[in-house]
């Protein structure tokens, strides 16, 4: 049975929300009543900018930036169930709420050994949801040159950065011990953004981060199928009744979507320097136990892959012999072109059957518009 | 694996000197407060510069090196072991295996680390008839104490990791077992033997957990926590250097209250060496050699008396001291300038001195210790890290079976920590602790009102000739002659008739140094010893790798929600505040029980109002904060400031040092906490579950 679903990549909806850690256990309560029971919690933290009185009362504020502790949950869910599992998220976490966290769902094919969780689809009103979303995910070296994308982010008001830690591996591994003068820590910078803004902003982020220099980082975009962002970039000192971001947020709530806030006009023509085709590449997941992440880094490799990014989460499992098992694993991604995903599933898949256990998972998503440094 | 790329010679060369810069840098700005602050004391408040600049500079050099070889060490070695250890453990092992690995993890960490040598300095004035039960711990059951402390601190790794297996909060352990140590320790106080231990006790909460065991531990703590642990919290892992610097209080008390009864009571020097006290006194001493000894190295006049009882052979005996081959039967390793300047009484100054000129001045035979002193520390240094290294390997391979990720990052890791540790130690001996000595040492000089002696100097022949008269202003007369200083300058001195011996043609002259702030500004001199104490506190904690690897830790799980830099000024804002405290504590002899007792319910209260991970984090801090820089340092000032005012021991300051920090850390948390939790009580709602 288990290696029967195990053959075949599986059509499915990956659920990623970003909530407050002070809800935490609300999300546990709340997923687990929707019939969810098993998760992976990845620890990030979410930046804002705050704004503070200038010091010794002179006019004008300055920002600063603060953190706030953010989990970031991801479960995969059938196709079908994406969008009332993402409304009952919102309401029940109070989402709409400046604050609290974002939360979107992504296509995606898996290979794994679990069934999906049946879920009950109520009636729900889909409206509220945001379809018209990009994901930028940018991956940049924690110690290296490179301005912040967060704060780069923060600065073109592009949306809430969500920041995990992840470790690289890649041409680093192949150094020998002269590996240990490159820093493998890694920053793992999350960003929804309108979708029609996306390449315009992607193109702003790579200049003003940076990014465009050697060592610099790495950025791509994956399609988001529906979901809700997080609108509050700024806190702290506020000198109207309501702040601009409540306001947008309103407006995108009554317009249903995004676009009547476009601000880059005449580059979606493709005219930028980018090398990009639209979803030319695929952005490809595992889970695994803690300590096999190396074995699937290097079949990935193997097959072409050009590096990956490894980040510790934990799977939480609800539904078990114990209540609330918790069990340390890795989550690596690795972009890639879509022409190499065959054989890079191919590998990942003959090696997470070689693994000792059976809790890995293969998971593969459309990824657009991937921008690395190429040395010229 | 895809093929290994060869780096050509440059290119690894330049990416080599790019990463030790880095490294460096952080490693010197880490030290330069600390060093720039004792310097700029030395040279503007004790108006001295400092000497034997050199060698310091080459210490404080070596310390650099070392620290950043030593965390270079543990980041890539002695961490990523400790965490594996850790995550395999409760995974392919049962909850017994952990237990007994934690208690040999723990009693192995404190044979180890030569904690126990710092606790021996401070205690190096205590003295067998006025702390006859501190002095019996310290030199006559040592082994006991080491095993006290070394059980103490098995127990609570031990404990520490059965609370993550369970998924057990930390705050139940604080809640038990800090008002049940205040509670002993203030019954203790009412005693008098055991209440000379409380300092001791105290103390060893914050000195067993060193630079090695800290960060191993606190990796294992994160590996066990992250297997295990049933709860989804975050930050778990912390907490097992709390409960390490609170059990091992506990054994010491234990073994105070054990050995108490069969301990005499105190008495006064010259009844604890008459001969009726004799059998006595021989209980707590070995033997008559070493009674001696101890007569001369911590006893005053009348002890030394009481021990001869007969004058000749008490005259003798002095005379012994001038001869250099003599010297140590008598001194052990104290310099004869030590013992005439903080045991001799001004009779005893005499004789020696007397006996001294007619000898020839021995010149200072120096012989180059340096490399010796290399080869001292760097035994220790595998001392401190090879049994434990061995340790985890042995459960890691053998018990586990398994084996490092990245085996030659981690022998490479060994190698820099190893390396490091003996630079980093002997630098500390050659450059910090000498620096650290010269100023603080000195220090009671600026709060004390009245002149101090600083050597004296044999005039002979002396003509009575050349002694000339001076008026005061209101007509009393007195008498002075001109002495030449060292630069050649004749400066007038008074002329003392009583120091002139009219046979030998001999004069007495002492050289006394003035008060640097005048006798009445002794409130400035003693705000300038507050001043040093809080910026010698920050400025060692600051360079202290321990917490610098705590703070990396803790950024690294909360994902840079609390940062490194944060974390680190804020203990070493705490270190600051206790040594403050510990040096009020000597310098209006508060009793240690007035200050623990306040300071841990304070701690109490602030951590109910925590949460639990950031309590752990917090009272982590509080042993991570005295290491190999912070001791020798403070233990010069409490040495040097307790030895000026008569103070039986340089106890107390480290227990304060662990205190504050953990209060100053509670604090921080909970402000990080309430900014955090600002966004999500925004709208009304507090979501905030217990």
């Amino acid at each position: 049975m288990k290696n029967e679903l195990a053959k075949e990549p599986r059509a499915a909806v990956r659920i990623t929300l970003m909530a407050h850690q002070g809800l935490n256990s609300r999300v546990i309560e709340l997923f687990s009543s929707l019939g969810i029971h098993s998760m992976a919690v990845e620890s990030a933290r979410c930046v804002r900018q705050m704004m503070k009185n200038r010091f010794w009362g002179l006019p004008g504020l300055r920002a600063e930036f603060s953190d706030t502790a953010t989990d970031i949950f991801r479960t995969t869910i059938p196709s079908e169930a994406a969008e009332y599992v993402l409304c009952k998220i919102i309401e029940d976490l109070g989402l709409r709420t400046p604050g609290r966290g974002a939360v979107y769902a992504q296509n995606l094919h898996e290979i794994s050994c679990r069934e999906f969780p049946e879920i009950a689809v109520g009636k729900v009103n889909a409206d509220m949801l945001l379809s018209d979303l990009s994901l930028i995910t940018g991956i940049q070296s924690k110690s290296g040159s490179g301005e912040n994308l967060f704060r780069v982010a923060l600065k073109l008001g592009a949306g809430v950065p969500v920041v995990g830690i992840g470790i690289g591996s890649g041409i680093r591994d192949r150094l020998g011990l002269l590996r240990i003068t490159i820093s493998p820590e890694k920053e793992l910078v999350y960003l929804m953004v309108p979708s029609h803004d996306a390449d315009g902003l992607q193109s702003l982020l790579i200049e003003e981060g940076h990014l465009n220099r050697p060592g610099g980082g790495f950025l791509y975009q994956a399609p988001v199928r529906a979901g809700m962002v997080d609108p509050l970039i700024r806190i702290g000192r506020q000198e109207h009744a309501a702040s601009i971001e409540q306001i947008i947020a309103a407006i995108d709530d009554l317009k249903k979507n995004t676009a009547w806030r476009k601000r880059f006009f005449g580059l979606e023509s493709g005219a930028q320097n980018l090398a990009t085709a639209d979803l030319s590449h695929r952005e490809i997941s595992f889970f695994c136990h803690d300590g096999q992440g190396d074995n699937f880094v290097r079949a990935a490799m193997r097959a072409g892959a050009g590096g990956a990014t490894v980040s510790r989460v934990r799977a939480l499992h609800l539904k078990s012999e114990e209540k609330e098992r918790s069990v340390p694993c890795e989550h690596g991604i690795f972009c890639i072109s879509a022409a190499i995903e065959k054989q890079v599933m191919q590998t990942l898949r003959e090696t997470a059957e070689a693994s000792p256990d059976q809790e890995w998972i293969l998971q593969s998503m459309a990824a657009a518009s991937v921008f690395a440094h190429k040395r010229s | 694996m895809p093929e290994r790329i060869h780096m050509p010679f440059r290119v690894a060369l330049a990416m080599i000197w790019n990463y030790v810069k880095v490294k460096v840098s952080e490693q010197v700005k880490a030290v330069a407060f600390i060093i720039f602050y004792l310097v700029a004391f030395k040279i503007i408040v004790l108006n001295t510069a400092p000497d034997n600049i050199l060698q310091i500079s080459a210490g404080v050099g070596l310390v650099v090196f070392g620290l950043t070889f030593f965390l270079e060490g543990l980041f890539l070695g002695l961490m990523p072991l400790g965490e594996r250890v850790g995550v395999q453990l409760p995974q392919r092992s049962t909850i017994y295996m952990i237990v007994v690995f934690g208690l040999l993890l723990g009693l192995g960490s404190t044979l180890a680390e030569p904690a126990i040598s710092a606790l021996r300095l401070a205690g190096i004035t205590a003295t067998p008839w006025e702390t006859p039960l501190l002095f019996r711990m310290l030199e006559v059951e040592t082994d006991n104490l080491i095993l006290a402390i070394g059980g103490g601190v098995g127990v609570a790794v031990a404990f520490g990791m059965v609370r993550f297996y369970f998924g057990i909060g930390i705050k139940p352990f604080i809640y038990t077992l800090v008002p049940l140590l205040v509670g002993v320790s203030a019954m203790f106080s009412r005693d008098e033997n055991l209440a000379n231990i409380l300092n001791l006790a105290w103390d060893t909460g914050g000195v067993t957990t060193g630079p090695v065991t800290v960060p191993l531990v606190l990796a294992l703590g994160i590996g066990v926590s992250r297997s295990a642990s049933r709860q989804e919290s975050t930050t778990s892992g912390f907490g097992i250097i709390a409960l390490a610097s609170l059990f091992p209080v506990m054994g010491v008390l234990a073994l105070g209250a054990w050995l108490n009864p069969s301990t005499p009571l105190p008495v006064t020097a010259s009844v604890f060496f008459s001969q009726e006290n004799r059998a006595s006194a021989l209980k707590l001493v070995s033997s008559e050699r070493e009674l001696q000894n101890i007569a001369f190295q911590r006893g005053n006049e009348a002890a030394r008396r009481a021990f001869f009882a007969n004058e000749l052979n008490y005259e003798t005996a002095l005379k012994d001291l001038a001869d250099p081959e003599k010297r140590h039967k008598f001194l052990g390793r104290q310099s004869l300038d030590e013992w005439l300047r903080q045991r001799a009484s001004s009779s005893e100054r005499a004789l020696v001195a007397i006996e001294l000129s007619g000898k020839p001045k021995s010149g200072k035979i120096e012989k180059n210790q340096v490399p010796e002193l290399l080869k001292n520390e760097s035994k220790s240094a595998v001392r401190a890290i090879v049994p434990l290294v061995l340790l985890l390997l042995f459960v890691l391979l053998v018990i586990l079976r398994d084996k490092p990720r990245k085996t030659d990052e981690v022998v490479l890791g060994i190698l820099f920590a190893l390396v490091g540790m003996a630079m980093l130690t002997s630098g500390i001996r050659l450059g910090l602790a000498p620096l650290g000595d010269q100023v603080g040492r000195p220090l009671p000089q600026v709060f004390r009102s009245e002149t101090h002696e600083e050597g004296r100097i044999i005039l002979e022949p002396f003509d009575p000739g050349t002694v000339l008269t001076a008026f005061s202003q209101n007509g009393v007369p007195g008498r002075f002659f001109y002495l030449r200083d060292r630069s050649g300058v004749p400066n007038p001195v008074p002329f003392e008739p009583s120091r002139f011996d009219r046979q030998t043609r001999r004069y007495e002259h002492i050289v006394e140094r003035p008060p640097l702030f005048g006798p009445e500004l002794t409130m400035v001199g003693i705000a300038l010893v507050f001043l040093f104490a809080f910026g010698m506190g920050y400025g060692s904690t600051v360079a202290e790798p321990a917490l610098s690897a705590l703070g990396t830790t803790v950024e690294e799980l909360t994902v840079g929600t609390v940062q490194r830099v944060g974390v680190v000024r804020t203990v070493s804002l705490g270190v600051g505040i206790g040594l403050l405290a510990g040096v009020a504590r000597i310098l209006y002899h508060i009793p240690m029980i007035w200050l623990l007792a306040p300071a841990y319910l304070v701690l109490l209260v602030l951590t109910w109002f925590s949460e639990d991970d950031f309590a752990s984090i917090a009272w982590d801090s509080g042993g991570v904060t005295t290491g190999p820089i912070t001791v020798p340092l403070v233990l010069a000032m409490g040495l040097g400031v307790g030895g000026e005012l008569k103070v039986v021991d340089g106890f107390g300051i480290v227990a304060m040092a662990s205190v504050f920090p953990i209060m100053t850390m509670l604090v921080y948390g909970i402000i990080v906490q309430m900014r955090q939790r600002q966004i999500l009580q925004a709208d009304g709602e507090g979501s905030h579950e217990e």
